[in-house]
């Protein structure tokens, strides 16, 4: 329970005034990362370590893998099709037959369809993420965001002291 | 102002965190990694797979497993193999690759076929191992294994029989409808030849011709009479051409009349059968018998030892092109994971050299003993290691010719044509009993030997097993009250054999094999029920066919006579058309020279040849 109520406060604490909308959205960019690929696989350790290390919102990352892990379960089967085409490719065999053999390289998943799939997919989409999170991030403020900080709610979220351990996070 | 990169002050939580999951997974590791074994394991041997305890020893790159159980596919309350400890020795950078080499491999306290304390679970799911074991039990079905019938003759009062049972009956029906068929195409076809029109229409102008004297008709009339001649002549030759076409037609059909007929003396020799079988008459064939007592006995085998190969084809697949398997289960989607194995380099899974010690307790018996076994080349790519896995295992103790253990396996999928083969030979092993299929029999063949060779080469299978013993038991089934006269006549045949030599060979493909048993009993039995019963056996025989000729005569023979008619009649109208072609040809030609003659007197013309 306590994680989820860190959770929300961190969402709406990043949407409001940590850090700039480019923060939040590099945040939001890399957070979909955890939410289109399958979790349990090392390159998420990776994304989940530069969510933390690099100066970008945390909470945008986890903002960024709330929205993205539905759209990851619907977009699975095209992710299988997009890893399987790869994998399949006969100009691609001889990368991934010298990265099967590479030590610690098949600890990645690569050679998973869904893997690679929705790897490759979020690489892809990564800009554009960035972008569209930017500019949604701006207008928010721009628009409804005084209203919202203003609301009962945000003012109950915001005083609960669970929020000064993800203070730790806020962006500089 | 700068904008800052990197956030220092989180690396102390992110390296906290990380010992924290360091922490986990020391913690839970290996109760995961032994749930882990067991679901594979299981999944791919197609059986029950426990492991009672599993130690990672990361130090040594080892792994120990505890109290491990394989159980039986074709019995959930037996052990295949049953380990009290087995040390595996990974070869670490194999393992940097996420490929699993057995450098070593140590086995204690090896026991096969204990008794399980619960059964089993069955292997479901659509697993390839649990498909396997499903098909390689419906290629047991396919054998034809009859029971033995020893149904006393006094019990046959009278054959009934249903017309609407017998294949004769429905085939004289079909062949009856297809005859009326053909006939009625045959005619459609005399009908569209019409030769009389023709053959009329040239004797008319023969005859028109035959009264008028060339001379009054001058040469332009000439002339036209001459290509009125030569136009009928085509006109005939073009009829001649389709009387040939129906011709041929008329051969065919009637060559599938005959086919027809054919049939129906086939369908007739399976209602005799059908006849026999009802009135259940007892079997005194050799080979039958031999089938019915060791059929499925000897089946049971050979569907073990070709579940083990398919298992084998399937995991040892020959060449070097890319796998797929099913990637792991998660909440996502699981989707395959692609093995792109390399020349020169480690395969997925590799047991270099197993070596087992067992030791049989010498309170078994003259089994009782040492033994040796080893493995070698066990690979999920036997193209990359270039050898075929060998695996043997023998008693290991001086002077074992009592008794003993000798098993040979070869499988090799290095080429493209898989061939795989096992030699089993046991002597002075304790075999196991079993009832006789049908009849209130058990056989306890006691201490024996055994024997069992089995090659599958691509889809080719050859296989023989044998058992032989001089301690044979008999047990009957006393609560079927001894069986009925010819059962007991069976049951002193064999109650006073101690000897038991059987010996089943398996041949033929996967998909159509054959199976052919022969025994010391057989003979015996079949012999004493011959002396007993041939002779009434015989009469029933004759009473069954005849009942099936009383029904089926009345049906057939019309046919016959129908096919017969349609046949003389197709064949005689092709002759008589030909005949009148011919006729009215004549008739033509022979007006034709007297044209021509006409024309230039003197001169003979050549005759026209159409």
């Amino acid at each position: 329970m306590l994680a989820i109520l860190k959770l929300i406060q961190s969402i709406i604490k990043t949407l409001h005034s940590d850090g700039t909308p480019g923060q939040v959205a590099a945040g939001i960019a890399l957070g979909s990362a955890l939410g289109l690929t399958p979790l349990v696989n090392a390159h998420n350790l990776v994304i989940f370590a530069l969510i933390v290390l690099l100066n970008v919102s945390f909470g945008g990352g986890m903002l960024g893998w709330a929205l993205f892990v539905p759209l990851g379960f619907i977009f699975d089967p095209a992710f299988d099709a997009i890893g399987r085409s790869l994998l399949q490719a006969p100009a691609l065999r001889g990368l991934w037959t010298a990265w099967y053999n590479t030590p610690l390289m098949p600890y990645t998943s690569f050679n998973n369809t869904v893997v690679l799939g929705s790897v490759v997919a979020w690489l892809v989409l990564a800009v554009p993420i960035f972008f569209a999170a930017r500019y949604g991030v701006a207008r928010y403020r721009a628009t409804v965001g005084e209203r919202v900080r203003r609301s009962r709610f945000y003012q109950a979220v915001t005083a609960s002291k669970a929020y000064n351990v993800y203070r730790l996070f806020r962006p500089d | 102002m700068a904008v800052k990169v990197f956030r220092w002050k989180a690396i102390a939580p992110l390296l906290v965190l990380l010992i924290g999951l360091g922490v986990l997974v020391a913690i839970f590791a290996e109760p995961i990694a032994r749930s882990t074994t067991e679901e594979a394991g299981t999944e791919l041997l197609g059986t029950e797979v426990d492991v009672g305890k599993l130690d990672l020893l990361p130090r040594q790159t080892s792994v120990e497993l505890g109290a491990l159980q394989v159980a039986d596919p074709f019995d959930p309350r037996r052990n295949l193999v049953e380990a009290e400890r087995i040390l595996v020795k990974l070869n670490p950078e194999a393992l940097a690759e996420k490929k699993v080499v057995i450098d070593n491999f140590v086995l204690h306290g090896m026991r096969f076929g204990t008794t399980r304390k619960t059964a089993a679970r069955p292997a479901t799911g659509g697993g390839f191992a649990a498909q396997t074991l499903r098909s390689v039990r419906q290629w047991a079905g396919r054998f034809d294994v009859p029971l033995l019938r020893l149904t006393p003759l006094d019990t046959i009062k009278q054959l009934v029989l249903d017309p609407s049972q017998l294949g004769t009956v429905k085939a004289a029906q079909a062949l009856a409808s297809s005859t009326d068929s053909t006939r009625m195409a045959l005619q459609q076809g005399f009908k569209s030849l019409d030769v009389e029109s023709t053959v009329d229409s040239a004797r008319a102008l023969a005859t028109r011709l035959s009264a008028t004297d060339p001379k009054t008709l001058g040469l332009d009339g000439t002339r036209k009479a001459i290509a009125s001649v030569k136009a009928t002549l085509d006109r005939l030759d073009q009829t001649r051409k389709r009387v040939a076409t129906v011709e041929s037609q008329v051969k065919e059909g009637t060559r599938l009349l005959r086919t027809g007929v054919e049939g129906l003396d086939e369908a007739r020799r399976k209602d005799y059968g059908l006849a026999r079988s009802l009135l259940k008459l007892p079997t005194f064939s050799a080979p039958e018998i031999g089938n019915a007592f060791f059929g499925k006995v000897s089946i049971d085998r050979f569907q073990q030892a070709l579940y083990w190969a398919e298992l084998a084809r399937k995991y040892m697949p020959p060449g070097l092109l890319p796998r797929e398997h099913p990637g792991p289960r998660r909440l996502r989607m699981a989707g395959t994971n692609v093995q792109f194995p390399k020349e020169q380099n480690w395969p997925a899974f590799l047991l270099q050299v197993g070596q087992i010690d067992f030791t049989v307790d010498p309170s078994a018996g003259a089994l009782g003993g040492a033994y040796k076994a080893t493995v070698q080349g066990l690979t999920s790519a036997p193209a990359l290691y270039g050898k075929p896995m060998v695996v043997r295992a023998s008693r290991s103790a001086a002077g074992s010719a009592v008794a003993g253990i000798d098993v040979a396996a070869l499988v090799d999928h290095v080429g493209q044509t898989a061939r795989d083969s096992v030699a089993a030979r046991l002597r002075g092993v304790r075999l196991p009993a079993f009832d006789i299929p049908g009849l209130p029999f058990r056989l306890d063949p006691g201490t024996g030997s055994a024997d069992l060779t089995f090659a599958l080469r691509g889809d080719q299978l050859r296989g023989r097993w044998g058992i032989g013993s001089d301690q044979v038991a008999w047990a009957l089934d006393s609560a079927r009250g001894g069986g009925n006269s010819l059962e007991q006549i069976v049951w002193r045949v064999v109650s006073g054999l101690k000897t038991l030599d059987v010996t089943a060979e398996v041949s033929g493909t996967v998909k159509a094999p054959r199976l052919a048993v022969a025994s010391n009993l057989d003979r015996a039995i079949a012999a004493r029920l011959e002396a007993v019963v041939g002779e009434e056996v015989a009469k029933a025989e004759a009473l069954a066919r005849a009942k099936v000729d009383s029904l089926v005569d009345d049906k057939v023979a019309p046919v016959k006579q129908r096919i017969a008619a349609v046949q003389a009649q197709a064949t005689e109208r092709v002759a008589g058309q030909r005949v009148q072609l011919d006729k009215v040809e004549a008739e033509l030609q022979a007006q034709l020279e007297r044209l021509t003659a006409g024309l230039a007197p003197g001169i003979k013309l050549p005759k026209i040849k159409l």
